[in-house]
């Protein structure tokens, strides 16, 4: 099958017809809801752009599989340059829709489990990695997009998966049969859940002794029976109800999570990928981690750049944008953001090839590029509610700005820079908003936080890299630390004239 | 990338070595203690010798990719059987298995006569 159009896109996900539950009702028409279609329509853009020639460079790649050219987000890097392609790719995307485009955590599960899967064989005589090639194929042939199914709820965070009271907190097998597994549990704060075709699952910790049955990978469809899917409230999520445009801030597009239920949900063996061996779950969260890290930059990059012309667009709105400080304050933004960009190329650019054939990033670079995402998109939104007023905030509704009686009051103390429509003042505002507070800050802030693991997940995998001993030993080296000391060449330093 | 030739007129095994920006492992210590005159280790087998995982001195590959097959789309030079051996450390990496520093040489040595 050749690439899909936007159009197959949305109606095969209304084919799935997934079992939805949003304010506690089950959702039929998905595809449609207004809550949920802004989602649907950032990964529609995934397939519109790689239909576009002036896009396909970043959008389209060769599989090494067919030959064949497929959309990038289903390709199994195979050199640095393709890893550097991904990341721009990303910010294109973050461009184009100011939001969480979602279908990243799927690429980056196919990238870490082609090599696992490749050395768990080595290792264990196992029969994986064909069957995972198999599924690339699968996926590559028919344009799909892939769920990334790391994060388990947990329960309590101190106990191994196998010491929870509720052994469900964390997904696990709970039979094997001639023809495959059964498994039950749940994925949390799922991106793009409800907009894929396929779920793909990995363990969330590296597993240990007695959780054999929680070091399992898999692929299902979306739609395979037992799954349920509970949306996640989002900022600000019920003006999309609202039936007008204005005060969602981007009415066009927006990120999606999503509570995943497994009840007890079958699984052929040719989608298991993973089933017992404990000591390559490890391997498997550091490098879907890895991968992610990556992504976050080039996708956080792109929405930055969305919200730094938002910025900007409102100082312009508010007639400060001569002033030096607001100038100042943009380069700033600017420089964080192609900071970010630069993490996510470096550890592109300094990628290997792995056993597997495939590309995988440098590791330590990847985290650093993840800890300053953890940081740096916060500052960038602090300067943009520096720059574009405190009526981002305070601003009346559009129902007001519609008022036959309020609306010119409105229209008159929202004037800006004299030039410009109230209307679109007031547009640019609520992006900012929308970016900051609202619904796109569930991507743009917390999912910098903690999306592809929290600060200190990124902290514990530097402080392994960070090849200590080394830089010891040239301070040492410098320093002259276990030099003989003669103190007899000591001399009092004589004063040198002025003249 | 540098390559040096052994200066022992005996020394069997060519070292390709990174440039050593940021070196996990001591390389010139993972380099002699490599056999000298092994006559087990043939002609013109070669270590790619990286102080780190970034793999500076196989241009970025953890492994020598084995035949045209393997290498699709993937840069390096392919290297079959019949070929003289070739291994690659990057770092606590011999061919993209982790091996701790001090079972570096002798891991090596060991691929080396395979
Ligand atoms: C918007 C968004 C989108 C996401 N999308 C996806 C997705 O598509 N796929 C996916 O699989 N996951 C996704 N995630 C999940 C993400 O990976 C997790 O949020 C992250 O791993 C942190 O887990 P948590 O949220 O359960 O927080 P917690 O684990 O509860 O962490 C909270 C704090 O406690 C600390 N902590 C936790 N456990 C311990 C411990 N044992 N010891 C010491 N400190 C501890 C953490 O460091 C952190 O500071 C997404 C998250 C967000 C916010």
């Amino acid at each position: 099958m050749a690439l899909k159009t936007p159009e197959e896109f949305r109606q095969s996900i209304a084919d799935l017809h997934l079992q939805i539950y949003m304010f506690g009702e089950k959702v039929d028409d998905y595809v449609n809801h207004p809550v949920i279609r802004p989602s649907i329509n950032c990964i529609a853009m995934t397939y519109e752009l790689a239909r576009l020639p002036e896009y396909e460079d970043l959008m389209l790649a060769t599989s090494h599989l067919t030959g064949k050219k497929v959309n990038r987000f289903t390709h199994i890097h195979q050199s640095t340059d393709d890893l550097s392609k991904k990341v721009k790719m990303q910010r294109l995307l973050g461009q184009k829709t100011g939001s969480c485009f979602q279908r990243c955590v799927g690429m980056d599960a196919i990238n870490a489990l082609y090599s696992v899967t490749y050395e768990t064989d080595q290792a264990r005589g196992t029969q994986y990695h064909e069957r995972f090639k198999n599924y690339v194929q699968y996926l590559q042939d028919n344009d799909l997009v892939a769920d990334g199914a790391m994060t388990d709820p947990k329960g309590d965070r101190g106990l191994a998966p196998h010491q929870q009271p509720d052994p469900d907190m964390y997904l696990h097998v709970v039979e094997r049969r001639d023809d495959g597994i059964v498994v039950r549990g749940a994925k949390a704060h799922q991106t793009g859940a409800c907009n894929s075709h396929e779920i793909i699952v990995m363990p969330t910790v590296a597993m240990r002794e007695g959780d054999e049955d929680y070091a399992v990978s898999f692929s299902c469809p979306a739609n395979a029976e037992g799954v349920t899917y509970i949306y996640g409230r989002q900022s600000c999520d019920t003006r999309k109800l609202e039936g007008n445009d204005l005060d969602i801030g981007n009415a066009q597009f927006g990120g999606q999570e999503a509570l995943m239920v497994f009840d007890d949900v079958f699984v052929p063996w040719d989608r298991v990928f993973l089933c017992g061996e404990i000591e390559f779950s490890g391997a498997l969260v550091e490098r879907f981690a890895g991968f992610h890290r990556q992504s976050y930059g080039g996708c956080k990059v792109g929405v930055g750049d969305v919200l730094i012309g938002a910025a900007a667009t409102a100082a312009d709105m508010n007639g400060a944008a001569k002033a030096s400080h607001i100038k100042d304050k943009l380069i700033e933004m600017t420089h964080l953001n192609e900071t970010l960009f630069s993490c996510g190329l470096a550890c592109s650019y300094e990628g290997v090839r792995m056993p597997a054939g495939n590309y995988q990033i440098d590791m330590l670079l990847a985290n650093v590029c993840k800890q300053n995402i953890t940081r740096f998109p916060y500052e960038i939104a602090r300067l943009a509610e520096d720059i574009a007023g405190g009526l981002m905030v305070t601003m009346p509704s559009a129902q007001d700005l519609a008022d036959e009686k309020i609306g010119p009051i409105v229209e008159k103390y929202l004037v800006g820079q004299c030039d410009t429509p109230v209307i679109d003042r007031m547009r640019i505002l609520r992006l900012v908003e929308n970016l900051t507070l609202g619904t796109a800050a569930v991507g743009y802030r917390t999912e910098s936080m903690h999306g592809a693991g929290s600060p200190q997940a990124q902290r514990i995998m530097i402080a392994r890299q960070s090849n200590i001993n080394h830089k010891k030993e040239l301070a040492k080296a410098l320093a002259g630390v276990g030099k003989p000391w003669d103190k007899g060449k000591i001399k009092v330093p004589t004063a040198v004239s002025a003249d | 990338m540098t390559e040096e030739q052994q200066a022992e007129p005996v020394r069997r095994v060519k070292v390709v070595y990174c440039g050593g920006c940021n070196p996990h492992i001591d390389r010139s210590a993972v380099a002699d203690a490599l056999p000298a005159d092994d006559p087990d280790v043939g002609p013109g087998a070669t270590v790619h010798l990286s102080g780190c995982p970034r793999a500076c001195a196989s241009d970025h590959l953890l492994i020598m990719p084995r035949s045209e097959d393997d290498v699709r789309g993937a840069a390096g030079t392919p290297h079959s059987s019949d070929d003289p051996p070739v291994v690659v450390v990057a770092g606590e990496l011999v061919d993209g298995v982790p091996t701790p520093a001090p079972e570096l040489a002798p891991t090596i040595t060991r691929k080396l006569k395979e």
